[in-house]
């Protein structure tokens, strides 16, 4: 990836009168972090950055805006959002765009073809992170470490993300810009976590799930990380009807969960976002994995790939599988 | 499981079809078992997945959902919307252990008073064969 190009073709965004700000990633202040940034100027996009450190999904940022009332007389901002995106990301964009949680016209999208991010907790495993900030580059088909002007080869199998040995979408599926020549999909991981699941009995899935589902504290990161749980009024907040108990025990922490699950089922891009923050490390991506392979199996859908698809769950087709009902 | 186990089933039933099959059923003296309670709902598509869950939470050991048989909807689509949903819930809950015996759907028109009387009887029957429930139920706790 060439880096100088970014910076160039980000500027050239940012400048655009019709052009409200650019998010993207920058170094972050320490180790392995990338942080956020909203380039508002084309001085700004000096400090862009596109690495294998770049895990987050950055489409979050279009839904968490807040909108307040305007004043009286005062008109609102319609200016475009720009947004650097890889494959995942990509699609979150465009499920967003189908659900009209978005406007396309409200949005510019830079696409940047993924090699495939590293996964930041396998690597501060093996290198633990300093007080200084690293840097990751793609090199090849591996990963190359740069730290303290040293040079350690990452290999791509140790050290590759969960989700992006499950990607099947490497290269932005919509994008206005490009930055960089598109990567060839690679051969997919075959141990995606639910076989292994499906393998066991009723008691024997039910105890596995407990000790996952007991572990969470229900601080709901997964769910404010999403870049597609973007309701203003939340069920999980809700306190007239409550649907799901504040309590933090198995009983109502299976229910949020599986409440959460339901909710991503045919909607879910398997950007492994909620995985990736969820502090008591429950395998989310499993539950996701299992829903976007039934829905894509069962209804022949597949999420955040064509804008101009009708949501799964606010569509029906009369031949649906009903080989269920009594 | 106790010799005198009696599941607790809940069954949402859409107004228009399901509702009065069964009240078809309760006025052509039809016999079925007693374990049901019944909620009526204007439709099947109305039935939020958090209903099933929060019924197996509050004590359900099944649950039942039926609606108009597909095309016959009198909202035209809604036992459709249904259909998706409820199938997909139900991969879900199988998938975190709990036992497709206790979930049920079934399309039940008003004039199907006998049908009604077959899908209670299997529900029932099966609930009965899963056991009581004590997957995620709440837990009362004894302060």
């Amino acid at each position: 990836m060439d880096l100088e190009q970014l910076r160039k073709t980000a500027a050239e965004v940012v400048v655009r009168e019709d052009v409200k700000y650019l998010i993207g990633w920058k170094q972050g202040s320490y180790g392995y972090r990338v942080a956020p940034v909203f380039v508002e100027d084309a001085s700004g996009a000096a400090e862009l950055l596109f690495s294998p450190l770049c895990t987050a999904n950055l489409a979050t940022y279009l839904t968490l805006v807040e909108k307040t009332p305007l004043p009286r007389g005062q008109e609102a901002d319609k200016r475009k959002v720009a947004l650097l995106v890889k494959g995942c990301d990509s699609r979150a964009v465009t499920q967003l765009i189908v659900e009209h949680g978005i406007n396309r016209d409200q949005v510019i999208v830079v696409g940047c073809p993924c090699p495939g991010v590293v996964d930041t907790e396998k690597l501060a495993e093996k290198y633990p992170e300093q007080g200084k900030p690293a840097e990751v580059e793609w090199n090849g088909e591996n990963f190359v470490l740069l730290c303290d002007d040293k040079e350690t080869e990452l290999p791509r199998d140790q050290f590759l993300a969960e989700k992006c040995r499950l990607c099947r979408h490497p290269n932005p599926v919509i994008s206005d810009i490009t930055v960089g020549e598109p990567v060839e999909p690679w051969t997919l991981a075959d141990d995606n976590g639910v076989e292994e699941i499906e393998g066991k009995n009723l008691e024997e899935r039910q105890a596995y799930w407990e000790e996952q589902f007991s572990k969470c504290i229900r601080c709901y990161s997964c769910r404010n990380v999403c870049p597609l749980c973007y309701c203003q009024d939340c069920i999980l907040d809700r306190l007239n009807p409550t649907w799901v108990n504040r309590a933090v025990n198995f009983s109502e922490n299976t229910a949020f969960n599986i409440a959460r699950a339901f909710h991503l089922a045919g909607r879910c891009i398997e950007c492994g976002e909620c995985e990736r923050v969820c502090p008591a490390n429950i395998p989310l991506g499993k539950l996701n994995r299992k829903m976007a392979r039934e829905v894509r199996d069962k209804y022949g859908f597949e999420p955040g790939v064509d804008p101009e698809a009708e949501p799964f769950q606010a569509s029906f087709k009369p031949d649906d599988p009903e080989d269920f009902i009594l | 499981m106790s010799e005198n186990y009696e599941p607790n089933i809940v069954a949402f039933l859409c107004n228009w079809c399901s509702y009065a099959g069964a009240d078809l059923a309760g006025t052509s003296r039809v016999h079925y078992p007693a374990n049901i309670q019944v909620i009526r709902v204007m439709c099947s598509g109305r039935v939020n997945p958090l209903y099933v869950m929060n019924a197996l939470q509050q004590g359900a050991d099944g649950v039942l959902i039926s609606g108009c048989h597909p095309g016959d909807c009198h909202y035209m689509e809604g036992n459709f919307y249904a259909r998706r949903r409820m199938g997909m819930l139900k991969d879900l809950m199988e998938f975190v252990g709990v036992d497709p015996k206790r979930f049920h759907m079934s399309w039940v028109s008003a004039s199907e008073g006998h049908k009604w009387k077959e899908v209670v009887e299997k529900t029932v029957e099966e609930a009965r064969e899963a056991g009581p429930f004590e997957g995620f139920r709440r837990r009362q706790i004894d302060w």
